[in-house]
């Protein structure tokens, strides 16, 4: 390859002398170095002769200039001659192309998570999932406290580890208050393991005391402002201090870690035990390992269950539980992880290759209508091809001329695509709800990317036609007798049918996903979620002083005309409860038989508040004084401890972590964690002000004053903390936002599949019954009807359809209920389903190809004949 | 005009030319200026600065001694012209000047 580029471009007396000198060098590197490694070494040294030192004059480069000249007139010619087809084509293509590179970016963005860090290969994190009975019962991002540790300690693989344990705590400088989000408790061997940059601090030994912090940058603005925070003290839940000790760059957008806050994990086991930092009965615990160079995480994985049983085996059989460690590669935990307490949403997988596909979708539909309609035309140009090989062009010359035309095409394409993406970028990042700081991908791969699409495009759509083109044998077409051939048509055929399938597939796609995500809101929830604001209590001590402001606020809020109702409870609806209790169960069961449940602690307001239906027994209630020793359960938690029905858990005794309750009513089960899941097992306790969250019910219209109002109630009660809120209906549709933005992402890029193969089937028909103009006139004047005509045009059309239809079925079938696989709750693939979409499709296929049959079939014999 | 100035590398390629007298071509000029200077070329700057040389005059060229390793290419020859020695001596000459030129003092501190 690099000989012949050499051997054209340098001058043919020096040419000899380079040839022999990289020869012999490589002949004698070939001893030394072994061939594989001297090949590389002469490519190199090769293009290094690539300077115009050596270069021919202009003159001397046999470069016709007149010929590459004349190309470029014929293309324009031909592009300004048939205008309708030139724009089909290139708008199709210029689609196509800014379709597949803004999802490419998009994909391309997805997976290249976590790349910053150093070592990032050998960072794993060790997800823990948790088994009851042989049922796998809980995954865990947030795993086992211990883990890291003791890997560490008994394997020699585990280099070191990092664990975090969030913070829900406030943190405060002066009257400054804040509720960070990504507040972390942190090993001190953080900053070893994660190469963010420190700007101030020592990163070996910022976090290896009890009471010391480390700060974001913008945590640390926020806190301090323009004032140097190091060395000095912020107070957590308003009462201890802690010392700033480091300031860290923030982390960036493209990583699935965030951390605003990271206090010393000393200070964790200083306020909880030892434990927290050995327990293995203990989840909410992110580890992470780096292991040693050249370590397999699956061999090392498969040492685990050994490790597990010896160390916890006989504690876990004790109560038929089993756990298991998995080891998450760093730089791919957004991609696959989606497991209880991330740290931020992760993405989805499936959804990021499903777009790949519907984008790969669109530009290939686009290459297929430029095959089509240049070879469909290259009748038109047979006649050329005729000439031009008649006086004397070769036919590389000839292939040379057509993939010139189809660069050039490709090349506005291109710069039009580029304009659209441009314009559209930030509309669809918006749209995918992407983060503002993202503006560009990374320029090299953006460019990458972009010449991949112009030369695929090229490649694709330039050598078919080309090489069709350039085959023509001249005596026939001038002979006048040419008719393009049966396997070109069989060709093109499929080609049209393969576009039709790609459509049809993104059609019924986007109607089943459409369907599923309409199914899921439209179900019974089983509780009420309007007008509800939902306030964060305050997170500082517990103490006598705050109960006494927590009861002046809520009496306050009740006494407002404008609130139906408040209560206080640790979860509501939409979330994943955040406890977890193992190991519960009936008194009179084994703790063998003993099970892993949510629980949902709650005021007596709750049940009411939320409309929640008792099925048997009663709520917690006033008359029975405070309830300490009574609780609820859900209907799917009378399944999973084993009894048959609602009324036979009544006034049973249940184990809790050493304290026996009774339960004395059921609820009836409802949506807690998303429709898209499965019902969970909960448990509710009684509480009178439980740490966690107020509902409050508003029935004013005017939802902004009523905020405001309550927001001053806030102040008056707890001062200077920030109020925290949200709305529950909000709160809980975030929950199919995935899913939404997955729909409208489906449906925009089938949308555009869907008109680019319109643009090329239009071209296409407009050019097939052009050739048929003189037929119908024949056929006209022996009689054929209008409608037979019309039949007889769209006929050969709607076969294409049909076959498409018919071949998408399965493929449908099958990529759909993959994705319904996803959800515990989905909709079952109904033939419905498939037939509304192929008469959508059939619609937009008569559509298409109708116009120009219908005005074929109403010429007048006597126009389109007469020149015969 | 050209021919009347020379670089550094051009000198010391066109001294090793003369060195080699009548086996000058590319590799051997790059593995002589390697083992005599310790300065690594790559073939393609070798190639380019002879080609300038004979450009400007310095040097001639010829084809010659095909081997097997070069794949039975010639080697392209070089030998240094008349002008080429002319410009050779004038430099070293430029140089004995100046040399001659430095006060003893100059490079004598120290002791």
């Amino acid at each position: 390859m690099i000989d012949r580029i050499l051997q054209r471009l340098c001058k043919d007396d020096l040419y000899e002398g380079i040839r022999g000198d990289l020869q012999e060098l490589r002949a004698f590197e070939i001893e030394k170095m072994g061939l594989k490694r001297a090949n590389r070494k002469y490519q190199w040294r090769a293009l290094g002769f690539l300077r115009h030192t050596f270069f021919k004059r202009i003159d001397q480069l046999k470069l016709n200039i007149a010929m590459w000249h004349n190309f470029f007139t014929i293309t324009l010619r031909n592009l300004r001659k048939h205008k309708a087809y030139s724009f089909i084509n290139i708008i199709g293509l210029a689609i196509g192309m800014a379709a597949g590179f803004m999802i490419l970016q998009y994909v391309h963005y997805e997976t290249s998570y976590d790349q910053v860090f150093e070592n990032k290969e050998n960072i794993y994190r060790v997800q823990t999932n948790r088994f009851n009975n042989g049922e796998l019962t809980t995954q865990w991002a947030a795993g086992c406290a211990g883990v890291g540790l003791h890997m560490k300690e008994d394997f020699p693989e585990v280099e070191d580890f990092v664990v975090m344990h969030q913070s829900a705590a406030m943190i405060s400088r002066d009257k400054n208050y804040f509720q960070p989000k990504f507040a972390y408790y942190a090993d001190e061997s953080f900053f070893n393991i994660f190469s963010i940059p420190v700007l101030k601090g020592n990163r070996e030994t910022a976090l290896n005391k009890v009471f010391t912090v480390a700060l974001s940058e913008s945590m640390a603005k926020k806190l301090f402002g323009d004032e140097d925070p190091m060395g000095k003290n912020v107070k957590l839940n308003d009462s201890d201090n802690f010392m700033v000790t480091a300031i860290f760059q923030d982390f960036p957008e493209k990583s699935h870690m965030k951390f605003d806050v990271l206090y010393s994990f000393e200070t964790y086991v200083h306020y909880q035990g030892e434990e927290a930092r050995t327990a293995w009965q203990w989840d909410g615990f992110l580890n992470y390992v780096v292991l040693r160079d050249g370590t397999d995480p699956k061999v090392l994985e498969a040492k685990f269950p050994d490790w597990i049983l010896q160390r916890e085996g006989e504690d876990m059989a004790q109560y038929n539980a089993a756990m298991e460690f998995v080891l998450q590669p760093l730089t791919q935990i957004h991609l696959i992880s989606d497991y209880r307490s991330e740290i931020k949403p992760t993405g989805d997988k499936t959804a990021t290759y499903f777009l790949l596909i519907i984008g790969m979708f669109v530009l290939v539909i686009a290459w297929i209508n430029y095959i089509n309609l240049t070879t469909a035309r290259s009748i038109n140009r047979a006649k050329e091809v005729g000439i031009r090989k008649v006086m004397g062009s070769l036919k590389s010359q000839l292939v040379h001329q057509f993939l010139f035309e189809s660069s050039f095409i490709n090349l506005i394409a291109l710069a039009l695509a580029f304009i659209f993406v441009l314009t559209a970028f930030p509309y669809f990042n918006d749209f995918i709800g992407r983060a503002s700081s993202y503006t560009w991908p990374d320029v090299n791969w953006f460019w990458l990317g972009l010449g991949i699409l112009f030369l695929g495009g090229i490649i694709l759509s330039g050598f078919y036609p080309a090489a069709v083109l350039a085959n023509f044998k001249p005596v026939t077409v001038l002979k006048g007798k040419f008719s393009g051939s049966s396997k070109g048509n069989l060709m093109r055929k499929g080609l049209v049918v393969f576009q039709f399938l790609a459509s049809i597939i993104l059609i019924t796609g986007t109607y089943i996903v459409y369907k599923q995500l309409q199914y899921l809101q439209n179900q019974d929830l089983g509780f009420t979620t309007e007008q509800t604001l939902v306030i964060e209590t305050p997170s500082f001590s517990r103490d006598s002083v705050r109960q006494v402001r927590e009861s002046v606020f809520k009496n306050a809020l009740v006494g407002e005309s404008f609130v139906s109702g408040v209560t206080n409870s640790t979860e509501v609806p939409g979330r994943n409860p955040n406890w977890n209790a193992g190991g519960l169960r009936l008194l009179s069961q084994t703790e063998a038989e003993s099970n892993q449940y949510r629980v949902i602690g709650m005021d007596k307001n709750f049940i009411d508040f939320y409309d929640l239906e008792v099925v048997a027994g009663r709520k917690f209630d006033d008359s029975y004084g405070n309830e300490p020793n009574s609780l609820l359960l859900n209907e799917a938690a009378v399944n999973l401890v084993g009894l048959n029905s609602a009324e036979e858990a009544l006034d049973k005794d249940f184990y809790f972590w050493g304290d026996t309750f009774k339960i004395v009513g059921v609820l009836k089960n409802y949506r807690q964690e998303s429709p898209k899941a499965e019902y969970d097992p909960l448990v509710f306790r009684y509480f009178s002000s439980p740490n966690g969250l107020y509902s409050v019910g508003i029935n004013s219209q005017n939802v902004r004053a009523s905020v405001d109002q309550i927001e001053a109630h806030w102040r008056t009660a707890f001062g200077d903390k920030p109020m925290e809120y949200f709305f529950l209906d909000d709160f809980y549709n975030e929950q199919y936002k995935g899913e939404l933005k997955f729909g409208s992402i489906f449906s925009l890029f089938s949308a555009l599949a869907i008109l680019v193969a319109c643009l090329g089937l239009f071209g296409l028909a407009s050019y097939m019954t052009n050739l048929r103009t003189k037929e119908v006139g024949v056929r006209k004047v022996l009689g054929a009807s209008f409608t037979r005509l019309l039949l007889l045009l769209t006929g050969d059309f709607l076969k294409l359809v049909g076959i498409a239809i018919l071949i998408s079925i399965p493929i449908s079938y099958y990529l759909m209920n993959n994705w319904l696989d996803n959800f515990a709750n989905r909709i079952f693939l109904s033939p419905l389903l498939f037939i509304i979409p192929a008469v959508v499709l059939i619609i937009i296929a008569i559509g298409t190809v109708g116009y120009h049959t219908f005005y074929t079939a109403n010429l007048n014999p006597a126009k389109t004949l007469k020149d015969e | 005009m050209k021919g009347t100035q020379i670089g550094e590398l051009e000198e010391i390629i066109l001294l090793t030319v003369g060195t080699l007298y009548d086996d000058a071509y590319g590799v051997a000029v790059m593995q002589n200026v390697e083992e005599r200077t310790g300065r690594k070329l790559t073939i393609s700057t070798v190639h380019s600065v002879l080609k300038r040389l004979e450009e400007k005059g310095y040097c001639e060229s010829r084809y010659d001694g095909a081997t097997k390793e070069r794949g039975g290419r010639r080697k392209h020859l070089f030998r240094v012209t008349v002008a080429g020695e002319k410009v050779l001596h004038e430099s070293r000459e430029i140089r004995n000047q100046l040399w001659n030129a430095i006060p003893g003092i100059a490079f004598n501190r120290g002791e």
